[in-house]
């Protein structure tokens, strides 16, 4: 019969946790996610180093130099850093509206695309620095038109934005693809790199090519921090993302700002097109968004949506996609996909750890609390035993819990009552705390 | 004509599958956005499942082979399930995130799972595999021809078409007519009031989660084996992850009703199969084409969020978090 019993977990919320432990919890996750991702490498791929010869490698990714002393892998890891911070931050100004835009590749495809467009019709027609200002208005406003599409029909019918911006990227891979197949219709559906209207670079070698693009990230990052927290705007997208009837008691017209805040989001992916194609590659593929659009809602998620944190995110992700890939292909694994297994799995355990950040888990061994506080009881669901405890009726079954149930001091709250016959029984302890 | 309904069919049960195992994870009130990648689970584990099977023996069994096939395709996408509602429920994690992880762990895991694990350097293993795909999943009922279009179109399934709508009509019962099919729309509509009548709110929701999991899973192992014959490929997982936004798409076309989602697969598929069968177009065209389900799907959304009523709305409490303390 219903015996009361304590659930064996019992949790709370916390907050306040100092900072440093916070770091340490997440630190540990990755750390553990890397151990078990160094464990199946060393243990399954044909070519192993080792251990040791997997953190060389996932390193080496980064920061290998080369015979002549260049540091191309930094550089490349701080370009990969500066694209994916911007795709992020673009979509962190719709993800603080709570409007949830998950068409960050299409966006950026949209961008790649029309900047593609100018440079293969108008590269060498006119003066370069005409095409240049025609290809950044061109990607902005692709990128623009691409979030303003779900924008309005989520600001005037409601429709359901994640699914939208989702399908969206399919239109625009598939967009890619027609293009590249119009414009070279004998090809293998690849296009080769333009060689009209590039954009200028800083110097030779990889730094001078990576500078401008982390310059515009830094500028784009800093613009935006400013954006969301000091000016009117930014407020106000903060006030629709808690509650849109708050917002629209305080007089703001939700409408105008979803579809100009959406117009922003876009408009900074089409920005991030423009420098994969006008500065990066001089030509554009169905991949390379680089699935960066959902790349970058993990880092804006990790990152709490602050543009600081969350560059160091995006730096430690860019961090292990290139040192994996670099394991991948010293440990002579062909198949790079392999990255991503490693990528979700340390994703999976830095989700999971937020939970021990939040929250704080007390286990009750032999009945007895982990720490004392004020109790009362409250009626409610028990997960063991509440099919017993409903075939029984409630009324005979309440005083032996009473009784069980010694510490408890609020007894008689109205929630005492016996339940009623589908309910369970079972008498659960709350510990309240006010931590 | 008749081709064309019956491969509408056979493409249509693949979204079946996903949209069925996403209504089951909605109605819990979790929008899971990791069923492309959970569909993929359930291709790798399907085409693990087959190759055990038929690989070491010249005369495989087919029934065995199609059971263990299922069997693996659930044990694989479950398992993946299971991550995402021990992160949503218990770790109370965000959905969409969590759903976005799974999907980009799905997709990487099955592309490298089919390249190095199931096809690895025995390149016999693909026509073992075809093989499997064309006699066992896409085996006849005897006889068939006999009766004309309706056998053409309706008898000639592999045996995963078969399965996808039993599983949709059972889903379709257990949501309405049953006790637990009560609860758990219950707990999708608000789980403190299910918590507080004494429904194991944790329970019910990792059951479901893990149950849509496994059905979407057998969506994968549908596309692998039913619709492609059994042809495996490095790009597998990139084509499920398509279809599987497409059924989480369809959730919303057919109104959270697992008995609709029969005929707005089968519709789906119909579009499918235009965009990518259709004849006497240019190279460069069938881009265009192939863009079809999805504008479409984008229409579908427009249409439903403007016409929309009481009836058609998700579940009260889809994507939020439970936390009983929080009452």
């Amino acid at each position: 019969m219903g015996r009361v019993r304590e659930p064996f977990i019992h949790i709370t919320r916390r907050e306040g946790m100092p900072l440093w432990k916070g770091l340490c919890i997440r630190v540990g996750a990755v750390a553990a996610a890397l151990l078990i991702a160094a464990l199946l490498l060393t243990l399954s791929a044909p070519n192993s180093k080792g251990f040791g010869g997997f953190f060389k490698s996932l390193f080496e990714g980064t920061f290998y130099v080369n015979r002549r002393g260049e540091m191309n892998n930094f550089w490349l890891t701080l370009q990969e850093t500066a694209l994916l911070l911007c795709v992020a931050i673009a979509l962190v100004v719709a993800f603080k509206m709570k409007f949830w835009n998950l068409g960050g590749n299409g966006q950026v495809l949209m961008g790649c695309l029309a900047c593609a467009a100018c440079m293969y019709y108008l590269g060498g027609e006119t003066e370069d620095p005409l095409v240049w200002l025609l290809m950044l208005v061109a990607s902005v406003a692709a990128g623009a038109v691409w979030a303003l599409i779900p924008a309005l029909f989520k600001a005037f019918f409601n429709t359901n934005e994640s699914l939208f911006t989702l399908m969206m990227n399919y239109v625009a891979f598939y967009l890619v693809v027609f293009f590249v197949a119009l414009w070279y219709p004998e090809g293998t559906g690849v296009m080769p790199p333009l060689s009209d209207a590039n954009l200028p670079t800083f110097g030779a070698g990889q730094m001078g090519k990576s500078l401008p693009v982390i310059l515009v990230a830094v500028l784009v990052t800093a613009a935006i921090f400013c954006y969301l927290r000091f000016s009117k705007h930014g407020y106000e997208i903060g006030l629709i993302g808690d509650s849109k009837n708050t917002a629209r008691y305080a007089g703001i017209n939700v409408k105008k700002v979803i579809i100009r805040t959406l117009v922003l989001s876009g408009a900074l992916c089409g920005l991030v097109g423009f420098l994969l194609v006008g500065s990066i590659n001089h030509m554009v593929s169905k991949t390379m968004d680089g699935n960066r659009g959902f790349t970058g809602i993990m880092v804006a998620w990790m990152g709490k949506f602050n543009p600081l944190i969350m560059t160091g995110v995006s730096l430690f992700i860019v961090f292990l996609t290139r040192g994996m890939a670099q394991v991948c292909s010293d440990f002579g694994i062909s198949n790079d996909a392999l990255s991503d297994v490693v990528i979700g799995l340390i994703y999976f355990f830095l989700i999971g750890c937020e939970f021990f950040i939040s929250y704080r888990v007390h286990f009750n061994v032999a009945g007895r609390r982990s720490r004392p506080a004020p109790e009362f009881a409250v009626e409610g669901a028990q997960k063991d035993g509440s099919s017993e405890a409903s075939d029984a009726s409630g009324a005979p079954e309440a005083p032996p819990e009473a009784s069980e149930a010694p510490e408890e001091t609020g007894a008689g709250r109205g929630e005492e009552a016996p339940a009623p016959p589908d309910a369970s029984g079972g008498a659960r302890q709350r510990q309240e705390e006010e931590t | 004509m008749e081709d064309f309904f019956a491969s509408a069919i056979s493409i249509g049960v693949i979204f079946l599958f996903g949209c069925v195992g996403e209504i089951l994870t909605e109605k819990s009130g979790h929008l899971n956005l990791g069923i492309p990648g959970i569909m993929c689970m359930g291709a790798a584990g399907g085409c693990l499942g087959v190759k055990l099977c038929v690989m070491g023996t010249d005369a495989p069994s087919g029934v065995l082979t199609v059971v263990v096939a299922i069997l693996f395709a659930v044990l694989f996408a479950g398992a993946l399930g299971a991550v995402y509602a021990f992160l949503t429920v218990s770790l109370r994690a965000n959905q969409n995130v969590t759903g976005l992880a799974c999907t980009i762990f799905g997709v990487g895991f099955t592309t490298w799972f089919i390249n190095s694990v199931v096809i690895g350097r025995d390149s016999v293993v693909i026509g073992k595999i075809a093989y499997a795909g064309r006699y066992f999943f896409n085996a006849h009922i005897p006889g068939t021809e006999k009766l004309g279009w309706f056998g053409g179109i309706f008898l000639e399934q592999g045996v995963l078409a078969y399965l996808a709508i039993a599983l949709a009509v059972a889903a379709a019962v257990v949501l309405r007519y049953t006790r637990v099919g009560l609860n758990v729309r219950a707990i999708g509509e608000n789980p403190a009031t299910a918590d507080a009548v004494g429904v194991n709110v944790t329970g019910y929701k990792y059951g479901f989660i893990m149950t849509g999991a496994a059905v979407a899973g057998l969506g994968g192992l549908c596309y692998v084996m039913g619709y492609m014959n059994g042809t495996v490929g490095s790009t597998v997982a990139q084509t499920i992850q398509g279809i599987g936004w497409l059924s989480i798409a369809l959730v919303i076309f057919t109104m959270w009703r697992p008995a609709l989602a029969i005929l707005g697969s089968i519709l789906f598929g119909a579009l499918y199969f235009v965009s990518t069968r259709i004849t006497g177009i240019s190279f460069e065209q069938i881009p265009l084409l192939n863009l079809i389900p999805f504008v479409v799907t984008i229409l579908v959304l427009i249409v439903t969020s403007i016409v929309g009523h009481r009836e058609t709305q998700p579940p009260a409490s889809l994507g939020l978090p439970y936390f009983r303390e929080d009452r």
